[in-house]
């Protein structure tokens, strides 16, 4: 791979771009924390009872986080940047500067993982007026790391479905077949523990469990078991799926 | 002059596609060279490879000594490039085009900014830096093209058909700006279908076709040498041939058929054209031999597609 500071500057081009869109992608990052808060955590909570001695939007927080990280880290580098390799040509004019193709793929990387930690940060925002914060300060902190990583692990994944994908219609598989049912099974809205056997297995393959367990872990600060292995898990699956991507991406731009 | 570009065997194929099949070129330090020849005859190949954004299948390519290669920073960091396709980011305006275009060099912010004021009046696009590219004309979007591949002071400016589509006030302008360029000493490597374009900024130029080189000189002996100086059409109907080449007897000249005309080519037009009117033909011309005589000749007049 050839990967420089140079990622850096492909990250520029993209904030350059977004002053455009700021608005309308901060009201979209707005109104999906409300939707999910709300209807789930507000309206269905009203009938969950207690939670572990805890309100129902309390669980809810920490998983629809990353929840949200994941969702808007993969659409960016679905959608955004087929946009930028087929219809505005960007990767074009980037490959035949300095910038290598590795690079502008990092690049658009990094701007997913951005993309997700606003979205996380919004929804964390609204958690907070909604009386929902992390155990002390610190996990804050933690936690907005921790979305940037996320970031970079649903970007790179997506980013690999993008260097095979024919046309735009291509990413329903993706979003319908993967992100969509990921999101049901991997203990968001519900604890896994009344799942049949082999439905819990399979949570465990998902990737979105493990983030929300270590999201859910730090967040309440109450001890989870295997949160190490989880967290060595989404290390090495981010390494092997960034990899993988720039190696599937290279293969499309450089012909 | 010494040698900037050098390609021995140079080969470029797509699975079972030969794009381009083991040519040999070299281009020198501070002239312009043209590749000319119809669609799909390797020229864009050719010089993607040159300018190091697709790789070499096999042969060698050199560009100031060192290989030419996707990974070749350093070349990239001397070369130009005015794509054929416009691909200006729509995102940004024409000022923070340039600008994060510099970033890419690594030019500093505020040598950018000198550049930018100096490159926008260069291409007469001053009035426009906040626009949108989307309010741009495709004239104005093509000058902003040739602005963007100068930002890092390139050795090297490689234009891929850089006045397609463009009236004829954009084109001329476009073409003062590249022999302008050139005065200022960089070399120039054109691909082009208009000859017109070619005569007017081509020192030395190649014809392609099918992936192969078939001649190269300058635009003037390429001329003389294929075709001579003049050329005479005459619109008669095919059964007329016999009873004009008859009555022509003497005259030393090449001739071809083509559709609904007759084409001699030769050194003495003023003599043909003299024995020709003895038949009092309806329809008969005599011009100067062009460029674009010789294209047709070498890659045949049937449609490339």
């Amino acid at each position: 791979m050839s990967l420089s500071y140079r990622i850096a500057y492909v990250f520029l081009r993209n904030l350059y771009s977004y002053k455009r869109f700021v608005v309308p992608t901060f009201l979209v990052s707005l109104v999906e924390p409300l939707f999910y808060l709300i209807t789930f955590g507000v309206g269905m909570g009203a009938y969950m009872g207690a939670f572990g001695g805890k309100p129902y939007l309390d669980f809810l927080v920490p998983g629809v986080l990353v929840s949200a990280v994941m969702m808007a880290s993969s659409f960016e580098c679905l959608y955004g940047t087929y946009i930028k390799i087929v219809h505005e040509k960007v990767y074009d004019s980037l490959v035949a500067t300095p910038v290598s193709a590795d690079e502008a793929v990092a690049g658009d990387i990094a701007w997913g993982s951005f993309r997700g930690l606003v979205s996380g940060t919004l929804m964390m925002a609204v958690a907070l007026v909604m009386g929902v914060a992390p155990a002390s300060p610190w996990r804050f902190v933690v936690l907005l790391a921790f979305m940037v990583f996320m970031g970079v692990l649903f970007g790179s994944l997506a980013m690999i479905v993008t260097s095979v994908a024919p046309s735009f219609d291509f990413f329903s598989y993706y979003t319908e077949l993967i992100i969509t049912p990921m999101l049901f099974f991997s203990g968001v809205f519900f604890p896994l523990d009344h799942f049949p056997g082999w439905m819990k297995t399979l949570a465990q393959f998902l990737p979105l469990t493990h983030a929300v367990r270590v999201s859910r872990a730090v967040f309440t600060g109450e001890p989870a078991a295997g949160l190490g292995w989880s967290l060595a898990g989404l290390a090495v699956l981010a390494v092997a799926v960034f990899t993988v991507s720039i190696h599937m991406m290279r293969k499309r731009l450089i012909k | 002059m010494g040698t900037l570009v050098k390609a021995v065997g140079l080969t470029k194929t797509y699975g079972d596609l030969v794009a381009v099949a083991g040519i040999d070129f070299e281009i020198r330090e501070g002239e312009c060279f043209g590749f000319l020849g119809p669609n799909g005859a390797g020229k864009t190949t050719t010089v993607r490879m040159i300018h190091c954004v697709s790789p070499v299948t096999s042969g060698t390519l050199t560009v100031g000594g060192m290989p030419s290669g996707i990974r070749n920073r350093a070349l990239k960091m001397i070369t130009g490039v005015i794509p054929q396709e416009i691909n200006l980011d729509i995102d940004l305006t024409v000022a923070e085009n340039l600008i994060v275009f510099a970033r890419f060099f690594d030019i500093g912010r505020r040598e950018a900014k000198a550049r930018l004021a100096e490159l926008l009046r260069f291409v007469e696009l001053e009035a426009k830096a906040k626009s949108k590219i989307s309010d741009l004309s495709t004239g104005m979007k093509r000058r902003l093209l040739i602005a963007r591949a100068l930002i890092n002071r390139p050795r090297l400016i490689v234009a891929d058909e850089p006045t397609t589509g463009l009236d004829p006030q954009a084109r001329h302008l476009i073409w003062q700006r590249l022999r302008q360029l050139k005065a200022q000493g960089a070399t120039l490597v054109l691909t082009t279908q208009y000859m017109e374009e070619a005569q007017q900024l081509c020192d030395r130029i190649v014809v392609m076709h099918q992936g192969r080189i078939l001649k190269e000189g300058t635009p003037g002996r390429l001329v003389e040498e294929e075709i001579g100086r003049e050329v005479v059409e005459v619109r008669v109907p095919p059964e007329d041939d016999a009873r004009v080449l008859a009555h022509l007897g003497g005259l030393e000249c090449a001739h071809e058929r083509v559709g609904d005309t007759l084409y001699f080519y030769c050194r003495d037009g003023h003599g043909l054209m003299k024995k020709l009117l003895e038949l009092d033909l309806p329809n008969t011309l005599n011009r100067p031999a062009t460029l674009e005589d010789v294209f047709l000749k070498l890659t045949g007049r049937s449609l490339h597609e």
